[in-house]
Parts: C-alpha cells; sequence; structure tokens
C-alpha cells in the first residue's frame, strides 16, 4: 500500500471522524429552492460540526446575475432561516460566507462554463484545493445532462483531484429516458462518480432499518417465508400536492413515491445481508433483490395493482379539495394520488410471501411503516376459543413519525380461566435516544465529499425500478385498472381493500 | 462527535423520598415504589404501563458539596437526552454512626411523539466504614444489562483496594485528569492501572475527550492524500498550555503521546526548564522530531488547558507548518510577554496580522530552542537531561472553568503559498456532553491507553 493510501494513523480512535477532503462544491441553481432551503444550511451545520476542512469552498452557480457579496447575504437569509440548528453561530456562519463565491452560468452558453473554470483554478491555488471539485445539480431533472455535457466541453471534468456530479431524483421518467441520462453522465464521468441523491435515504430512520436487521441476531433467522406471512409497506401523507401540480399531474404517485421511496423500503427489508456497510455491498444486494421482484405484466397488473384518486373529503378535521380541483391540474385528470401493488419477490427467502405496497396523498395521516406480518402459530395449543382474541405475531417498524419497533404477541389475561389477548411491546427511539436526528442533507453531503456512495442510488438500481414500474405505468395510461376513487381522508379506493380481501388478509391500520 | 448538549433544566427536581439513618433496602423499596406510582400513573386506567428504557447506569463518587451538587446537575442533564439510572454517592468523611442519608429524585420528560421518561437521581450519604465498599453498597441499585460507568469526580485512590472493589461492579471508570490533586502521581497510578485493569473494565478520561477537538484539527490536515507523506516528515511540534508546573504539562503530553504513539516516534531525551518549558527530542526513523512545550499565560484558559499546537516539518520537497490556536480572538500577546511582538510588528490592527506575527513569534522562538543541553544548562544550571521537580505540585484552585466553548484557527502554509486560514467552532465541552459520548462511543479506547503510556514517559523524563 502507497504511502499516501494508507489511512490516516492520527485519525485513528477518532469516532465519528468523517472529514471531507478539500474540494470545491460548485452549486448549479445556486440563487434556487432547494439550494437555499437544503443545500446551504446543511453545509452551514458540516461547518459547524467541523467537518468541512481548510479550504473547502462553495462556488454558486446560476443564471442570476449576482455578485459574491449578494449570494453570501442571499445564503446567510436562507441559513437563518432554514438551518436545523438554532441559534446561528456568528463565528461560524462569518467563516462559511467566507468560503462562497458566486459565477453566474447560463448553461446553455461554453464560455460561462470556462468563467468558472477559471475561477475554479483560482480557488485552487489560494486555497490548497488539489483540484478535487464536486458539480451539485440543484436545477430541474432536463437540466442534468446540459450541464454535463458542458462540464466536458469545458474540461472541466478532468485533470487531478476528483470529479463527482451529484443529480436529484427523480432520475428519468422512465427506464428508457433513465438510461438516457445514465449514458450522458457516463460519457463525462464513471459510474463511481456518479451521485444520485434521494434524499430519504440518509434518513437516520431509513438506514435504522438496516442497524435493526443486520445489527442484531434475533431477527434475522425468523426473516423468511418460513415465518412471514406477508409484508406490508404504507407511505402515507395528510398533505394533498400543495404547490406541485404541474409537476405531480405529469408523474403521479407511482412514480413520485413508489418507484423510489416505497422500492427503496422494499430493497431494505427484503435484501440479503451484505457483507459490510459499503457502497458496492450494499447496493448489490439492493440490486438483487430489486431484480428478484417478479415484473407485473398483462393481467397481473389488473389483479396486483390498485390506483386511485383523491376527491373531496375531510383530513384532520378539515374540508379539502378533490385532486381535479387543485391549482395547475387538469380538470379531467387521470393521474393516479394513490397507488397499490401486490409484490413477489422470486428468491429462496421470500417465495410466496407478497408484498403490499400502497403509497398516497389525502390519506388520514402522514406514517411511513413496514410491517411484518408472521404466520399463525402450527397448532393452536389453547385451543381456539382461548385465541379468538390473538392476532398473529408482527414487527412493525416505524419510519415516521414516531421512530420505533413494535412487536405485536399474545399474553394470558389475567383471570382463572386461559385467554389469550394481543399485546403490543412498543420501543420508540425518542424515549432512548431524545436528541435530534441530522438532517439527510448534512450526512449525503458529507458521503459524497468523503466518496461514500452507499447511500446513493446506482444506475442498476435505478434501472431495476423503472424496469417493474414502466409496465405498470404504460397499462395504467390505457386505463387498466381504471381509477378509484377516495374521499380526502380515506385509506384510498374501495380497490385497495379488496386487493388484500382477495388474499384472505386486510391492511394494517397505521 | 455527538452534538452537544444543549438541554436547559427548567425546574428543580422533585424530591420524592429522603430518609436519614437508613438501610439499603429501605432506598431501594422506595426507588421501586416511586417507579410503580410512576408507570401507574402514565398508562390511565386502561392502558398497559409503558416499558422503562435505560441506557445506563452512571455512579458518581463526591467529596465536597460542589462535587455533589456538579453530579447532580449533570445526572440531571444526562437524564433529560437518555433514560439513565443515577446514583450519586458523597463520602463524609468524619462522621460516624450506622446507616445511610439518601434522597431520591426525580425528573421527567415528556417527548412530544413518545410516552414520558422518569429519570430518578439517587443520592447517598455515607459515612464510616461502608465508605470503603462502594461497589457492594450500590450494586444493587444497578440496571441489569446497561453498562455502569463509575464516574470519580475527584482524584481517584489508585492503588488502594477500595478502588479495585468498586472497579469490580462496573464497565468503565471515568475521571477527569485535569482535576488530578497531584496529577504527576495519579498520572503514574494511572499509567499502572492500564497494565492491570480486567479486560472488561473501560478506562475514560474527560480531559483526554476534551482533547479530541485538537486531534482531530491536527488530523484533519493530514487526510487528504496528498498530505500523507508529510506525517513522515514532521520535525517539530511546539504546544502552549496554561499554568506553569509539571501536572498542567498532562494535556500537551498526551498530544505528544497520541502523536508518538500513532507515528512511531520513540522517545530519545527530554528536559524541562523554568517557566513551563520542556524540550524532547524523538526518534523518527532516520529523522529528529524537536518536541517544544512552553507556559502562556492566557486568563481566560484553566491551567493545563491547551492555548496552541503547531507541527512543521518537509516532505518530498515541500515545507509544511500547522499552526491550530485556541480563542484567537482573546489577547493573543499578553503583557507579560511583550518581546516578540516588537521584533515582528504586526503592520496593522487587523487580527490576522496579530496572529501571524505571534505565530512568526513562536517560530523564531523554537529556533532558539533548538540546542536542548545548551537551553536546559542556561534554563536550570543543572546538567543536561537531570533536572526534576523536587515536589510535586498540588494545586487547590478550581482547575475546569464553566464556559467551554472554543475558538480554534487553523493557519496552513504549505510551500511558499499565502496561509490559508480557517476557523472552527467547538461546542460546549461540559461534563454531561463528554459523558454521554462516552456512552455513545464506549471507554475501551486502546488510542487512549497508548498515549497515556507514551505521555507519561515523557512526564517520567522531565
Amino acid at each position: 500500500m502507497k504511502v499516501e493510501e494508507a489511512p490516516n494513523p492520527l485519525a485513528e480512535g477518532l469516532h465519528d471522524y468523517r472529514v471531507a477532503d478539500t474540494a470545491v462544491m460548485v452549486i448549479f441553481g445556486a440563487t434556487g429552492d432547494l439550494s437555499g432551503r437544503k443545500l446551504l444550511p446543511a453545509l452551514y451545520n458540516l461547518a459547524k460540526q467541523r467537518s468541512l476542512p481548510a479550504g473547502f469552498a462553495v462556488v454558486g452557480a446560476a443564471m442570476s446575475d449576482v455578485t459574491d457579496d449578494a449570494f453570501r447575504k442571499l445564503a446567510s437569509e436562507k441559513i437563518h432561516q432554514f438551518s436545523r440548528t438554532k441559534p446561528i453561530d456568528d463565528r461560524v456562519l462569518e467563516a462559511f460566507l467566507s468560503s462562497l463565491s458566486y459565477v453566474k452560468v447560463d448553461f446553455s452558453k461554453l464560455d460561462d462554463f470556462r468563467a468558472l473554470a477559471q475561477r475554479l483554478q483560482e480557488l485552487d491555488s489560494s486555497r490548497h484545493i488539489p483540484g478535487n471539485r464536486i458539480f451539485y445539480c440543484a436545477t430541474p431533472p432536463p437540466t442534468y445532462q446540459t450541464i454535463a455535457l458542458q462540464l466536458q466541453a469545458a474540461a472541466l471534468n478532468t485533470g487531478g483531484g476528483f470529479h463527482r456530479i451529484v443529480v436529484e431524483k427523480p432520475f428519468g421518467s422512465d427506464l428508457n429516458s433513465a438510461r438516457e441520462l445514465t449514458q450522458t453522465l457516463q460519457k463525462v464521468f464513471p459510474e463511481n462518480s456518479v451521485y444520485r441523491i434521494d434524499h430519504y435515504l440518509g434518513k437516520e430512520t431509513v438506514q435504522n432499518i438496516l442497524a435493526f436487521r443486520f445489527a442484531n441476531s434475533i431477527f434475522e433467522p425468523v426473516w423468511n417465508a418460513n415465518l412471514i406471512d406477508s409484508v406490508q409497506i404504507t407511505v402515507a401523507e395528510e398533505i394533498g400536492i400543495e404547490q406541485r401540480g404541474a409537476y405531480y399531474d405529469q408523474a403521479g404517485a407511482l412514480r413520485d413515491i413508489v418507484q423510489n421511496h416505497a422500492l427503496q423500503l422494499v430493497a431494505l427489508t427484503a435484501m440479503e445481508p451484505p457483507l459490510a456497510f459499503d457502497a458496492t455491498a450494499v447496493r448489490d444486494e439492493k440490486v438483487k433483490v430489486l431484480r428478484a421482484v417478479r415484473p407485473l405484466l398483462g393481467d397481473d397488473i389488473a389483479k396486483s395493482t390498485v390506483r386511485g384518486q383523491y376527491t373531496k373529503g375531510w383530513v384532520l378535521g378539515e374540508q379539502v379539495i378533490g385532486y381535479c380541483d387543485e391549482k395547475n391540474v387538469a380538470p379531467d385528470s387521470q393521474t393516479e394520488t394513490f397507488a397499490a401493488l401486490r409484490l413477489s419477490i422470486d428468491n429462496w427467502r421470500w417465495a410466496g410471501v407478497p408484498f403490499y405496497v400502497r403509497a398516497g396523498k389525502r390519506l388520514p395521516k402522514s406514517v411511513t411503516e413496514i410491517r411484518v406480518q408472521f404466520k399463525r402459530p402450527p397448532h393452536l395449543t389453547f385451543g381456539r376459543e382461548a385465541m379468538q382474541e390473538v392476532d398473529p405475531n408482527a414487527i412493525t417498524l416505524r419510519i415516521q413519525p414516531e421512530e420505533g419497533i413494535s412487536l405485536k404477541f399474545g399474553a394470558k389475561v389475567p383471570s382463572a380461566g386461559l385467554r389469550i389477548r394481543s399485546v403490543n411491546m412498543d420501543f420508540q427511539y425518542l424515549t432512548s435516544f431524545l436528541v435530534e436526528a441530522p438532517e439527510a442533507y448534512e450526512r449525503l453531503l458529507l458521503d459524497c465529499m468523503i466518496g461514500d456512495p452507499t447511500l446513493f442510488t446506482r444506475a442498476d438500481e435505478v434501472e431495476a425500478a423503472w424496469h417493474l414500474i414502466d409496465p405498470i405505468e404504460e397499462s395504467w395510461r390505457n386505463g387498466v385498472p381504471p381509477l378509484g376513487m377516495y374521499p380526502g381522508g380515506a385509506w384510498g379506493p374501495e380497490a385497495a381493500t379488496m386487493l388484500l380481501q382477495a388474499d384472505g388478509r386486510e391492511w394494517h391500520r397505521p | 462527535m455527538a452534538p452537544a448538549v444543549t438541554t436547559t433544566l427548567k425546574d428543580e427536581p422533585e424530591l420524592m423520598w429522603h430518609g436519614d439513618g437508613v438501610k439499603m433496602a429501605e432506598v431501594l423499596e422506595a426507588l421501586n415504589r416511586i417507579r410503580a406510582d410512576f408507570a401507574r400513573a402514565e398508562a390511565g386506567d386502561h392502558e398497559h404501563a409503558h416499558p422503562r428504557n435505560c441506557v445506563m447506569t452512571l455512579v458518581a463518587v463526591s467529596a465536597t458539596q460542589a462535587e455533589e451538587r456538579r453530579a447532580q446537575r449533570t445526572c440531571r442533564i444526562i437524564g433529560a437526552q437518555h433514560p439513565a439510572q443515577s446514583i450519586v454517592i458523597r463520602e463524609e468523611v468524619g462522621a460516624h454512626g450506622h446507616g445511610l442519608n439518601a434522597w431520591i429524585v426525580t425528573d421527567i420528560q415528556r417527548p412530544s411523539m413518545a410516552s414520558a421518561v422518569e429519570c430518578e437521581i439517587v443520592t447517598l450519604h455515607i459515612h464510616g466504614a461502608a465508605a470503603d465498599h462502594i461497589g457492594p453498597l450500590v450494586d444493587p441499585l444497578l440496571v441489569s444489562g446497561v453498562p455502569t460507568y463509575l464516574w470519580w469526580m475527584g482524584t481517584p485512590p489508585f492503588g488502594k483496594g477500595e478502588l479495585h472493589e468498586a472497579l469490580r461492579i462496573c464497565d468503565a471508570l471515568v475521571f477527569d485528569s485535569s482535576r488530578f490533586e497531584e496529577p504527576y502521581h495519579a498520572l503514574r497510578g494511572l499509567s499502572k492501572l492500564i497494565t492491570i485493569a480486567h479486560e472488561r473494565l473501560g478506562l475514560a478520561d474527560l480531559q483526554w475527550s476534551r482533547l479530541r477537538a485538537w486531534r482531530e484539527s491536527l488530523a484533519q490536515f493530514f487526510t487528504p492524500f496528498d498530505r500523507r507523506p508529510f506525517l513522515a516528515g514532521i520535525s517539530e511540534l511546539g504546544i502552549d498550555y496554561a499554568g506553569d508546573g509539571r501536572g498542567n504539562r498532562i494535556g500537551a503530553a498526551f498530544i505528544t503521546g497520541w502523536m508518538a504513539a500513532a507515528l512511531g516516534w520513540k522517545l530519545q531525551r527530554a528536559a524541562a526548564g523554568p517557566g513551563g518549558i520542556v524540550a524532547a527530542y524523538y526518534r523518527a526513523g532516520q529523522r529528529t522530531v524537536e518536541v517544544h512545550f512552553r507556559s502562556v499565560r492566557k486568563e481566560h484558559l484553566a491551567p493545563g488547558e491547551l492555548s496552541a499546537v503547531r507541527v512543521a516539518g518537509t516532505a518530498g520537497g515541500m515545507t509544511f507548518r500547522l499552526s491550530v490556536q485556541r480563542d484567537p480572538e482573546r489577547p493573543p500577546i499578553p503583557p507579560a510577554e511583550p518581546a516578540y511582538q516588537t521584533m515582528h510588528p504586526t503592520g496593522g490592527e487587523d487580527e490576522a496580522g496579530i496572529e501571524l506575527a505571534s505565530r512568526r513569534a513562536e517560530w523564531h522562538r523554537e529556533v532558539l530552542h533548538e540546542n536542548l543541553d545548551s537551553l536546559h544548562h542556561t534554563a536550570t544550571g543543572d546538567p543536561p537531561g537531570e533536572s526534576r521537580p523536587r515536589h510535586p505540585v498540588v494545586f487547590t484552585r478550581e482547575r475546569r472553568r464553566t464556559d467551554t466553548a472554543q475558538v480554534f484557527l487553523t493557519i496552513i502554509e504549505i510551500g511558499e503559498s499565502a496561509p490559508l486560514r480557517h476557523v472552527q467552532q467547538v461546542e460546549h465541552q461540559d461534563e454531561a456532553t463528554l459523558l454521554l459520548d462516552l456512552l455513545a462511543t464506549g471507554t475501551h479506547d486502546s488510542v487512549f491507553n497508548r498515549s497515556l503510556l507514551r505521555a507519561f514517559e515523557l512526564m517520567r523524563k522531565v
């Protein structure tokens, strides 16, 4: 091992020692919403945690014609408004702002990228940066390819140091567009330098699924078709589409939530234990399990999927309008705001165990959970009558809002006779860790700077997900199955209930 | 490092029970009753009782009323973050009689989205022979299945049977070497304890935890791959610390010991002079590494706290200098040391200019110290390498401040490039924060153990 590749001996024993290499982060769309709400506050908090090294610099790049000082002022305002930690530490903020500068970049103009290159070279020289670059596309997805190609044309993807690009979900709108995006990005950057960010994976609660499964030995032996009857994954939101009508009417629940968040939860629940918590091992296992999900084709789509759209109703005691009355939504829109799927995973561990997935808007409450339902005992030792109040065992992993784990099991009712009743053993993370978790973007930005893509989506993962979604999407656009309506505040259309009833099961009420 | 504890304790804890001259069985009975009452009250008429969570048992041993209060307050802060069983013990030296005086107070946390958590703090005043048998006394109060930390707030009685008996019931001994009354002797006792401690026992020093920010700042500089070769080119290490007397050099010795252990430096010789100056030579392969400590007067620093660390060297034909200074906004040159300021005028009122001039002055000063033997002889009048303080230095004043926020200014010079400044804020490092951090990271720290042994090796020489 060469000297420079060996671990830093001074870092030994420094727990949570995660410090980025000195680099310049270029934020395209730096004056936009994502940058102001998430990225700049996350970078400030990383600076506050001393995770940004000396010399680290941020260059804002956008169409707006603003000065360095104006950009710093904007950044300061956004950090004050949106930082997770308050009050703002003036000393840290001042030091962070001094690392910011701004370059006006029209994505269609190569000269602007050359000017950007010039600025980056100046920063390399003045801040001891060995050419390391992170290009963050906080811009609408259609611009990703343009930006990547312009970076290539300006030779910003080559030279000393590392060169990484970060793009936000959605990664394409179907399999073809996802492949096209991947091909373009890979022309400019090697795959291991492409960071596809889905902030969902940066959430502590989502990572906790892996900790629950693989840091404990008591769950894995029962985590298979021998003992598990079915798995239910719910990603429910009480809110409507808010200001995202134009986007949402094109996307729908299937592309907006199921293709990424819900399938990520399926993968994390069903994947085999990775050899290590590293990028290759974790993502290999996720891809394997996504590829093992049986594609829904032909008649299966009508039998195993449900789509619905909310109409006016009542949510949390307030009357809400129907989807077609929302702003920027076509009055006759057929876009689904609710999606439910029955998936099968064709591998040894999960053969015969259905995974029921549902996601929707204007449901009774916002909740994300994974419920693992176990089979009934093979023999009723205490007789049918004693057991009539007993549900099968279940483990529920609550992702939000009350993160925790509960285990349902039967216990004897105190009485002279022998009656068994279901009880819940409930663990709430908040009662053991009364501390605030870091924001997902802080974790993911630092991972990207360090060069750890474990929590980022790999190209084959994206394609595997679209491979499952595309046929469903096509069938739904052709009206199969028909769009079911549900009033705001209900758990989806009636067909969703029927989907499980057909299997002799019912949805768990979160 | 875990986020700093920012909990504000709003009210006084509620005194739930008190007994004078009681037996431990009565304390246990009272504690169980308090817990059962809370569980019933929270569950209501139709619910099952909520499960109790507990992440550790913290046993704090205090010798004075001030320490007892500090322990109680720290336990409350920890309880507000993580449910813990806290026991505060105060040895009442000279008191006689049977039984214990005991108090149980409770704090209830009500997270917005989780069930309420009650934390009890049991305070025991013990006297007579019982004070020598803390282990068996608190054993019945320990929570099964979670770590037990024994936090000795003063100087643990190293080498005495009472400490070894107490260590049998705990998973870790927590102490603060910056509070040791006779630091040199305590360090010696500690280094012996490391060699005989049972495998399960962790040793955690809060002063070592406080040095983490320094270690991180130093490690950060060498983290980029292109700077990794600099590690093998270090030729100088300079450390400024507050206070004088060898007891105040523990922090500086820890940093030196840490680097020596990590980088394979071997101590060749060392000597100390008046004014807190220490010079040491280490062998690193074919190179020599010079280490210099010096005492600085900084009113805002407690004795023993570090003020600055400087590393310099050459690798691959490139020179590098790293300087990490604490709280640079404070007047860097106290009135008592104006000489180097005049030799290196700053050229303006700018704080950066003052810092740079100060830094140049510090380097200049170290050039004067190149000849260790002549320095030693000049400073002490003793033959080279033979100077030792004749008496241990005993500190009677408070060695830790309550305001623990720090600002680090890192200045990096590589080759001929202009210096790069980097300001970092180190969050409050109060005892509760440090203890919680230990809970998250564990107390079995082989780096600490190695660094301690190498630090003591240096301390012994000077």
